[in-house]
């Protein structure tokens, strides 16, 4: 999230899309009925009739994977009708950039695409710049290659008639949600758009991201109170995990992850080299990477090693989810570690990840139960236990209400949490978990010659000497220390490129300045202004709670309006004063050099509109999911050209004829990811005990499928059996004229505990987006027919 | 007086999330029950022993040929005229200072009259075992969780409720609360109205609804059953004066007789009269 | 002691009632009673003292059940073994005539003690006829709303609240009527004679004659019962 839950309550019109908060992240209707109490409005886009949308004002529907149409629209509506917040475009967007020659748009296609490898040639989406290196600007956005001019152009082509033919939506209804949603672009206003994992899994996942950003630009909505792009991450502490570099090609902290495959990689030299821009706040990454070293490898980290940057794996390949599994398909991995994970069910075409843990030598799942990942092998799981070798080990874990530790939220809010009671049983904290086995493994190590298990020894692990790990230890070397000193550093701003600092995730820094203050316990919950309760807990980056909040001020520095004002410049005091910490350099006047850089983590301190950066094109175009029902009507390019796709038995894909049903996933209230969690807690299975497929009376007419018939559902990756829950909710779609069927389906279930069903996603398939290999589990094709 | 409650739930604010039902579970520690799939994504038909309340899901078309997406938490009532405290025979069901309505369940024998005379039908009886094997059965709802009350702590779903749409707070204020909300709803939902049923005397939940009591299920003019009233403030004392007025008339006679015997001197049967 | 009582034949019997309905009318009295008691506390708080004497509420249920179905068998004893005499009293209650009427009056001044006379009355006087239809209705009323008490699962929910009113009106009803049938029956000087008629069928002749003269006579016609009435008496008469 850009903004936070509690800021939810300022805005005048949430976009929710790609989302059901009201049924998936409730606590944000807390915030959202507050500012409808407020005269704020809702406007709910999805695929079916949600009760997020029945707390709408406006409701809109749309077939799934069509977001870049829908949104593609309202830009075009905004430019068309003048509805854009122009100033705030030029100031702090890329908006006036001059693109070179070389950038070109063509039938789906963006220059420098080459087929055989499904990628482009970035390089070909360049910006004009000056000698200096500083980008040439057209602050009047007339000039025609101006990004302003080219994504007009490029949007001119989404016009209502078209958008509305693609998605499927009512025009009214379109026209509605354009109207509505683009008053925001008014000063004085703030719109905020809401997505989840309706946005982000498909082969366009960061595009649909993109296009919001795009649209919130030109509205001049992000960095005000009530507004930015929020995504409502999926579990409680989804935000930690991939702080904490959970994604596979990252560092802590969101520093890339070394790759064998660009030879500046080769050295720690090159590699900042080549990964840190000249200018923006990202010119200090070599001051977080070397801090990070020097945590992770403490004394073993030194000038003459490159501060242990050879200990860092450097990776050939893509480490997806995917690609894991389609290595361990394959053959080509020995053995995994579960931590509290169940691809079993939540996976994508769950039933090829089965049959690949079968080709593991060893698994070790660390759970609060016995999952269907971690019982494969089992009869009850349809398979045959003589005929898999794989051995398996299941470390009972303890839950969240068991352990001391923080989670991090969507607002970044870093929240330290209690332990309330004790672990049943054997049970044991993951962090336990993992420093005894670190510990053991040292020891194993000790007096290995082997060159592959130097980065093991050079761990410097100190984290006291009981079994149990002292975790306030942890928490400081987050922190990161100023080694000179062995004094706590005081924020990220301190930190060196020298050796002599340390933090273990340099966008956490700050949080624990000084012992004893460790600023994620913070519980005052006393509004400092602004209802963003500054002294609760610790939001990362330094506690700023509204990110880019120096566009919530015009250039001048001045609020754009007095109800949305955040932060602004104030002369007698010469630094940026406000509600909220300044996401700014606080002493940088606005006249100065770089002050209005709104988005300083940028290299140019603007905003994209027009990202050379994104693996699939400068501009978000549509592109129709891996498996659609229909051709895309925008171009001949039907599929995100650098999707990559897995040819063969792992990933089948089906076609319309066979599977004419447009399908997508979701989740419920009461049940939480693979369910492993949830499915084992009585009072929740009660609620929702029963595996459902969603579909409309005009498809269950057709089929002759009745309320509450046991339906199968397939694909071309399988068949499962559900019951058919026939509701109003859902409506075929007029898709260029055709008519277009939608189902949807919770991806909760499995066959271990109270509540149990089949499978969601047996049917999904093995795609992933463009740029982070997400995977498309929210559009694809399958039919329905009765079950007896 | 003591100061009366009342829960104050507005549908409208309501987005289904079923939290005040796991609360009511937790609370009250009532065990998950068997359920079977209903079609919606609603748990339970109704409110049982074990689920004192049920989140209702309803798809309502509209008069515009809208779909509206309607929710609903419902459970007891608390009527201040309440059928089930006037139907029971071991006194097991009381009005408390607060307005609640409880059952002591060491009373309560099980015998259902409260189950079948509820107007909202949200009393249900329980079978259990007892240690002999012997079945016996007690009758369960909302308590409005007056032990918390009591604590000076609000009912557990109004508690957990995270958007609003249940309140809980001095009677008076809650209705006016609930008055002046369905003026602000009304553009959105025509029909909205403030459900506070005068036929049971009004009642300690009071629900500002989108759509008229019916699209909920819920009766338009609920009362205390005509067959109650008559039973019980009728039938019963009358039966018991008749009983009285019979058994005075025996002793009546009784003595009488014995009298005009005495006078007479003679017990003869024809009164001295002759059958002819 | 009476004119019969002292008559000759003062210690003749006859036949009133075949063995089915005693037995039918045992039972039947029986299961009123235990019916009544085990209601009473349920009834009024006043008789709440007899919960324990009954083993509690519960069990007070679970007697009143077992009556219930004990109060219904008297009807099917008497069709099974005495149909006749079924149908014969059903045929009574649905015969009224002048004399009916003329019994109240008469019959007001017998309770009381005052001096009366004696209408004719067929095999049943017309006071036993209102007992008789009371007590059926009221037994009807109360077997039909208990089924939908005992098993309200299988009725409509209207069915079973109006129900519980019927029940309460049966037994209110009922319940009064009877004390003044046991009165009349075990205590008042006038018809307890006849007492014995619900022992062991038979009751005095003299009684009989005196209370059910016409049926009396027709016995007599028949040859079923002696005629007590010797002609010496007979002219003075």
């Amino acid at each position: 999230m850009t903004n936070h839950w509690n800021d939810l309550q300022h805005t005048d019109c949430a976009l929710i899309i790609g989302a059901n908060p009201a049924e998936n992240h409730p606590i944000s209707f807390r915030w959202l009925t507050k500012a409808k109490e407020n005269g704020g409005k809702i406007v709910s886009v999805d695929p079916r009739y949600t009760r997020t949308s029945a707390q709408a004002d406006v409701y809109a529907a749309l077939r799934s994977g069509t977001d870049i149409p829908f949104i593609g629209g309202m830009i075009n509506y905004a430019l068309e009708n003048n509805l854009i917040h122009k100033e705030y475009v030029a100031a702090y967007t890329n908006g006036s950039f001059i693109v070179k020659e070389g950038y070109d748009f063509n039938d789906g296609l963006f220059s420098g695409y080459d087929e055989t490898k499904r990628a482009y040639d970035k390089t070909k989406w360049a910006i004009e710049t000056t000698e200096d290196g500083k980008p040439v600007k057209d602050e009047t956005l007339a000039h025609p290659r101006s990004v302003f001019q080219l994504m007009k152009k490029h949007y001119s082509r989404y016009d209502v008639n078209t958008v509305t033919a693609v998605t499927g939506t009512a025009k009214e209804d379109y026209l509605k949600v354009c109207k509505t949603f683009c008053e925001t672009g008014k000063v004085g206003k703030a719109g905020t758009i809401m997505y989840a994992m309706g946005t982000t899994q498909h082969t366009v996942g960061s595009q649909n991201v993109r296009i919001y950003a795009i649209l919130q630009l030109l509205l001049g909505n992000i960095g005000l109170p009530g507004g930015g792009i929020n995504a409502m991450r999926g579990e409680s502490n989804v935000q930690g995990s991939t702080d904490f570099g959970l994604l596979f090609d990252n560092l802590t902290g969101y520093l890339g992850a070394p790759k064998a495959t660009v030879p500046e990689h080769a050295t720690l030299k090159g590699y900042l080299e080549k990964e840190t821009p000249k200018t923006g706040y990202w010119s200090n990454k070599p001051k977080f990477v070397v801090s990070l070293l020097k945590a992770w490898y403490g004394a073993n980290a030194t000038a003459e090693n490159e501060f242990g940057y050879q200990f860092l794996p450097k990776g050939n390949k893509n480490y997806s989810h995917i690609n894991l599994f389609n290595a361990m398909y394959k053959g080509e991995l020995d053995g995994t570690f579960l931590f509290g994970t169940n691809p079993v069910v939540g996976g994508p075409n769950a039933g090829k990840e089965k049959e690949a843990l079968g080709n593991l030598k060893w698994m070790v799942a660390v759970d609060l139960w016995e999952t269907e990942t971690s019982s494969f092998w089992q009869k009850e799981a349809g398979s045959d236990p003589a005929k898999i070798n794989t051995e398996v080990f299941l470390l009972p874990a303890s839950a969240s209400f068991e352990k001391e530790g923080s989670v991090s939220n969507s607002s970044r809010w870093m929240q330290y949490r209690w332990k309330a009671i004790d672990s049943r049983g054997e049970a044991r904290p993951d962090l336990d978990i993992i420093h005894e086995l670190a510990l053991k493994l040292k020891k194993l190590y000790a007096n290995s010659p082997k060159s592959a298990d130097k980065p093991f020894l050079a761990l410097d692990w100190n984290y006291g000497t009981g079994e149990e790990p002292d975790i306030d230890l942890v928490a400081k070397e987050i922190n990161g220390y100023d080694l000179k000193t062995g004094n706590l550093i005081a924020s990220f701003g301190a930190l060196l490129d020298d050796g002599t600092t340390s933090s273990g995730n340099w966008i956490y820094s700050g949080f624990y300045p000084e012992e004893g203050k460790n600023k994620s316990k913070n519980r005052d919950n006393k509004d400092t202004g602004g209802e963003h309760y500054l002294n609760w807990s610790y939001a990362w980056p330094m506690n700023r709670r509204i990110l880019y909040n120096r566009a919530a001020a015009d250039p001048s520095g001045k609020p754009w309006s007095q109800e949305k004002a955040v932060i602004w410049w104030d002369g007698a005091e010469k630094k940026w004063v406000g509600n909220d910490v300044p996401d700014f350099k606080a002493v940088t006047a606005p006249t100065e050099p770089g002050g209005t850089g709104a988005f300083m983590m940028n290299k140019d301190g603007v905003a994209l509109l027009f990202a050379p950066t994104l693996n699939d094109g400068p501009f978000p175009e549509h592109y129709e999911p891996f498996e659609s029902p229909v051709p895309n009507a925008f171009s001949n390019t039907q599929l995100n050209p650098a999707a990559v796709v897995i040819e063969g038995d792992f990933n089948k894909k089906g076609d319309k004829k066979n599977f004419p049903i447009v399908a997508t996933t979701y989740r419920v209230s009461e049940h939480w990811q693979s369910g492993s969690m949830t499915r084992n807690q009585e009072w929740l299975s009660e609620l929702a005990g029963h595996m459902f497929v969603e579909m409309s009376e005009e498809l269950a007419k057709e089929k002759g499928i009745k309320n509450k018939d046991k339906i199968i559902v397939s694909s071309a990756r399988g068949e499962i059996t559900a019951y058919a829950m026939v509701t109003k909710r859902f409506k075929p779609y007029s898709v260029s004229g055709k008519k277009v069927h939608q189902i949807g389906m919770p991806w909760h279930f499995g066959y271990k505990g109270f509540a149990t069903g089949d499978t969601a996603n047996r049917l999904t398939p093995h795609i992933g987006d463009a740029n982070t290999t997400i995977p498309e589990f929210k559009a694809f094709l399958c039919n329905v027919r009765r079950a007896d | 007086m003591a100061k009366e409650y009342v829960k104050y739930v507005d549908v409208t604010k309501c987005d289904g999330c079923r939290a005040c039902m796991v609360a009511c579970k937790n609370w009250n520690d009532l065990p998950a029950e068997p359920t079977e799939f209903l079609g919606s994504v609603q748990s339970h038909a109704k409110t049982t022993a074990d689920t004192w309340n049920v989140l209702q899901y309803i798809e309502h078309e509209n008069g515009k040929g809208d779909l509206d997406y309607l929710f609903r938490h419902s459970s007891c009532f608390h009527c201040s005229d309440a059928a089930c405290e006037k139907v029971c025979p071991e006194n097991a069901i009381s009005y408390t200072k607060y307005g609640t309505v409880v059952i002591d369940q060491d009373k309560c024998v099980g015998c259902g009259y409260c189950v079948q005379n509820c107007p909202f039908e949200v009393i249900s009886l329980k079978t259990y075992k007892d240690k002999n094997g012997k079945e016996y059965r007690k009758s369960h709802k909302c308590t409005m969780c007056t032990d918390r009350i009591e604590e000076g702590l609000q009912p557990a779903c109004v508690t957990t409720c995270h958007t609003g749409a249940m309140e809980f707070g001095d009677k008076d204020a809650m209705i006016q609360k609930a008055e002046q909300r369905v003026k602000e709803i009304k553009d959105r939902y025509p029909n909205a109205m403030v459900y506070n049923p005068q036929g049971v005397g009004g009642t300690h939940t009071v629900y500002v609804l989108a759509e008229k009591p019916s699209v909920y299920g819920l009766p338009e003019n609920p009362k205390v059953p005509t067959s109650a009233v008559l039973w019980k403030d009728y039938a019963q004392p009358i039966g018991k004066a008749m009983i009285g007025a019979t058994t005075m008339a025996v002793v009546g006679a009784f003595v009488a007789n014995k009298f005009f015997s005495k006078k007479a001197g003679n017990d003869a049967e024809d009164g001295g009269g002759s059958h002819e | 002691m009476s004119n019969y009582q002292k008559h000759p034949k003062a210690n003749v019997k006859v036949r009133r009632f075949p063995k089915a309905f005693v037995w039918a009318h045992a039972i039947n009295g029986l299961a009123f009673f235990a019916l009544y008691i085990t209601a009473l506390p349920m009834y009024t708080d006043f008789f709440n003292w007899l919960y324990p004497v009954l083993g509690g509420p519960a069990m007070a249920r679970l007697l009143h059940r077992i009556f219930a179905v004990v109060f219904i068998m008297p009807t099917f004893i008497l069709l099974i073994f005495s149909p006749k005499f079924f149908f014969q009293w059903m045929k009574e209650l649905i015969t009224w005539k002048k004399r009916d009427l003329q019994f109240f009056s008469e019959f007001v001044k017998e309770l009381f003690g005052f001096k009366f006379k004696h209408i004719k009355q067929t095999f049943f006087n017309a006071g036993e006829k209102i007992n008789s239809v009371i007590q059926i209705f009221c037994a009807i009323l109360v077997i039909a709303s208990g089924f939908t008490m005992w098993f309200p699962e299988f009725f409509p929910r209207a069915l079973v609240q109006w129900g519980y009113f019927l029940h309460n009106v049966g037994f209110g009803l009922g319940i009064a009527v009877i004390v003044g049938h046991v009165y009349l029956s075990v205590v008042h000087k006038h018809s307890r004679p006849g007492y014995s008629g619900v022992v062991n069928g038979k009751v005095p002749a003299w009684w009989a004659k005196g209370h059910y003269g016409d049926w009396y006579d027709e016995e007599v016609k028949k040859g079923n019962f002696p005629d007590l009435d010797d002609p010496k008496r007979k002219k003075g008469a």
